[in-house]
């Protein structure tokens, strides 16, 4: 721990805090997840463990946040990421403007590669979301938070907990209680943050479990077993049934997108898991190669993180800022002025 | 994946030996350790000697393996198998002078039962100990006090490739593109039980589990009088490749070896042991233990690129300083 001096916090998670720090060593900034072990009665918690073994079997991606080191600490342990200025649900947030088609796209190119990376090597991230995506100061996107991801095998007898992912991105199988499924709950979420990236507001908040699945079927129609044949087999499927409605064209619910940017949309919007496009092929989809390209990450906004008054006690007091103005980071020349007479004088 | 797995990158050992000097150093360290705390009636007949050690984890191991034999529910053989893997790993670097492998290694199977997402509670777990509740309470407390040292020990390197989906896969492949074994379910059991024996060598530290897989295929092929080794020339793709299939089949050579000269630890021998291990436990390793619990760090911890980052930061230092002076020597000038 004395390798890393705290310059703040950055925020709290369900098993600890998050702080950013420099590694003396190498000055370079980084986030330090402490997970405290106090008094809990199952020893390390599952999602400490979780994270640590899908990020460390996984080689290196540019779009997953890099688990640079694991050490232990006190009574408990500390993961050290890499620093990450924002997240998604920031810029979303904080844009003055609604986000241009191109910096859509050049969001949704990062977030598709490093789901397809993930899932070529049989992880499910299971609680993608805005909030998970984090922004690096490069305007790199990179998927964080794998407290809840899981190595996914095939062989069919294991049985997972539905009560994954934050709601609103919850797959329509997870509402309805499935306890085996794929990584077609990640391309579900994908299919929600792009929605909302299209209209800068979430697709489907719902306040509770029952309305979300409200807010579903209201958009994509009451589910059938001829267009969803699996339905049946779900365990809450027979618990609950809603009034009959036909589905709204996605077009009226993402109306100022374009139609292809409505066409993917809709391959990642349907009922069967299996029939939602892999990310693989999405990133094939021409969404991404017509104009207006996708935008490059330097032309990507990059908002501070949180409030400017949290900003300011997180801010190292001798670090050098792009927004200030030049004056202030510099030394007053009053105070050199005779230091630099004295060296004049010896010559 | 195995080919970019902590399993492959940082607990494949090259060579038997290699594994024996470890466990001779983790001896002595102890030794040296114990020596260093003065205590009396410490002598040269108070410790185990490395093969002795080597006899009471046999026996330890055994425990294991029986213990999760017997679990409910049911554990999968996965969970049993990274829970003996992790009780190698542990003891490769540690003496069972310092840390006592009953309670070891039923935190090794609790890791285990969590990684491996077979979920039992605690209770439910210690549940299992023929003991009654309040050593039960016990025994659960000191697991959780131990879960810690050894996650450390294992350098926080969780997950564990098992033979057991290799040999799935083979099984299945031998189905669809191997004819001329006519059932090869039968295979199967002769198999599985060559992989359970293998739990009990050190082929998972020197061997991948899909040529551990493998040999329990053509092992089982062999015992019901059958030679499959043409599936790997014709399956395999090791037609062309003599080199690659020579290679293989010493690989299997010696991992048959390694599984055949296994012997069971003697029960008399053990109970021996068992009274010089308690012995040091009791009047010795407590001054030890005590230390400990103080605080972990001081066991270091596993930087990646610590070495060459230092290294950076030197060079970058030089420049700085070089920089620096010249520009000195300029306005001295």
């Amino acid at each position: 721990m004395d390798q890393y001096s705290i310059l703040g916090r950055i925020g709290e998670g369900a098993h600890g805090i998050v702080f950013k720090a420099k590694h003396i060593e190498t000055g370079e900034t980084v986030a330090l997840k402490k997970v405290a072990l106090r008094k809990l009665e199952d020893g390390i918690p599952n999602q400490a463990l979780r994270e640590i073994k899908a990020l460390q079997e996984i080689e290196d991606n540019q779009y997953v946040v890099k688990l640079k080191n694991v050490f232990p600490h006190g009574t408990g342990f500390v993961l050290v990421f890499e620093y990450m200025l924002s997240d998604l649900s920031e810029v979303i947030r904080n844009s003055d403007r609604p986000l241009t088609e191109s910096q859509v796209k050049g969001y949704m190119m990062m977030l598709l590669k490093g789901v397809a990376f993930c899932h070529e090597n049989f992880i499910m991230h299971r609680d993608l979301k805005p909030a998970n995506l984090l922004i690096s100061s490069m305007g790199h996107l990179k998927i964080a938070d794998f407290g809840l991801a899981r190595v996914f095998s095939n062989e069919g007898d294991r049985l997972y907990s539905h009560q994954v992912a934050t709601r609103w991105y919850r797959a329509p199988e997870l509402l309805y209680g499935a306890r085996k499924y794929d990584e077609g709950v990640d391309l579900w979420a994908v299919g929600c943050i792009f929605g909302e990236l299209l209209n800068n507001s979430p697709l489907f908040p719902g306040e509770n479990d029952i309305e979300q699945l409200c807010c579903v079927l209201r958009v994509l129609g009451t589910p059938n077993e001829r267009i969803w044949p699996e339905i049946t087999e779900l365990p809450d499927y027979n618990k609950i049934t809603f009034r009959e409605n036909p589905p709204i064209p996605l077009e009226q619910i993402v109306p100022d997108a374009t139609l292809q940017a409505v066409d993917l949309l809709k391959r990642f919007l349907v009922y069967p898991a299996k029939k939602r496009i892999r990310a693989k092929q999405a990133l094939l989809h021409p969404y991404f190669f017509t104009e207006p390209l996708p935008a490059h990450h330097s032309e990507l906004p990059i908002p501070q993180r949180s409030s400017k008054k949290s900003r300011q006690h997180l801010q190292h007091p001798y670090e050098f800022t792009v927004d200030q103005p030049i004056e202030e980071s510099l030394v007053d020349p009053q105070l050199i002025c005779r230091h630099a007479e004295l060296l004049h004088r010896d010559r | 994946m195995y080919h970019n797995s902590s399993q492959k990158k940082y607990w494949t050992f090259i060579s038997e030996n290699e594994l024996v000097r470890l466990r001779v150093q983790a001896n002595e360290r102890f030794r040296s350790k114990l020596l260093a705390t003065e205590q009396v009636g410490i002598s040269e007949s108070t410790f185990l000697q490395p093969q002795e050690e080597a006899a009471l984890y046999k026996h330890y191991e055994k425990r294991l393996l029986d213990f999760c034999a017997v679990f409910k529910p049911a554990m999968p053989k996965s969970v049993v198998g990274t829970a003996g893997m992790y009780f190698r790993r542990f003891y490769l670097n540690n003496s069972l002078m310092e840390y006592h492998p009953r309670i070891i290694m039923l935190t090794c199977c609790f890791l285990a039962c969590k990684v491996d997402e077979f979920n039992v509670s605690s209770t439910q777990f210690v549940g299992n100990l023929r003991e009654n509740p309040s050593d039960q309470d016990k025994a659960l407390e000191q697991i959780l006090e131990y879960e810690l040292l050894l996650i450390q020990q294992l350098n926080f390197h969780l997950v564990v490739h098992n033979p057991y989906r290799p040999l799935e896969g083979l099984l299945i492949d031998i189905k669809t593109r191997y004819p001329a074994v006519e059932n090869p379910e039968m295979l199967r059991k002769s198999a599985e039980d060559f992989l359970n024996r293998a739990t009990m060598s050190d082929a998972g530290l020197l061997f991948s589990p899909s040529q551990i897989a493998l040999t329990s295929i053509l092992n089982s092929a062999v015992r019901a009088g059958l030679n499959i080794e043409s599936y790997l020339t014709e399956c395999l793709g090791l037609k062309e490749d003599r080199n690659t299939y020579t290679q293989i089949i010493e690989t299997m050579k010696s991992i048959k070896n390694l599984i055949k000269k296994y012997e069971p630890a003697k029960t008399e021998e053990v109970n021996l042991l068992k009274q010089k291990l308690e012995k040091i436990h009791n009047e010795f390793s407590k001054v030890l233990n005590q230390k400990r619990r103080k605080g972990y760090e001081e066991d270091g911890h596993v930087t990646k690129k610590a070495k060459t980052e230092v290294c950076v930061f030197l060079i970058v230092v030089c420049h700085t300083f070089i920089l620096f002076s010249r520009f000195i020597q300029t306005f001295l000038h």
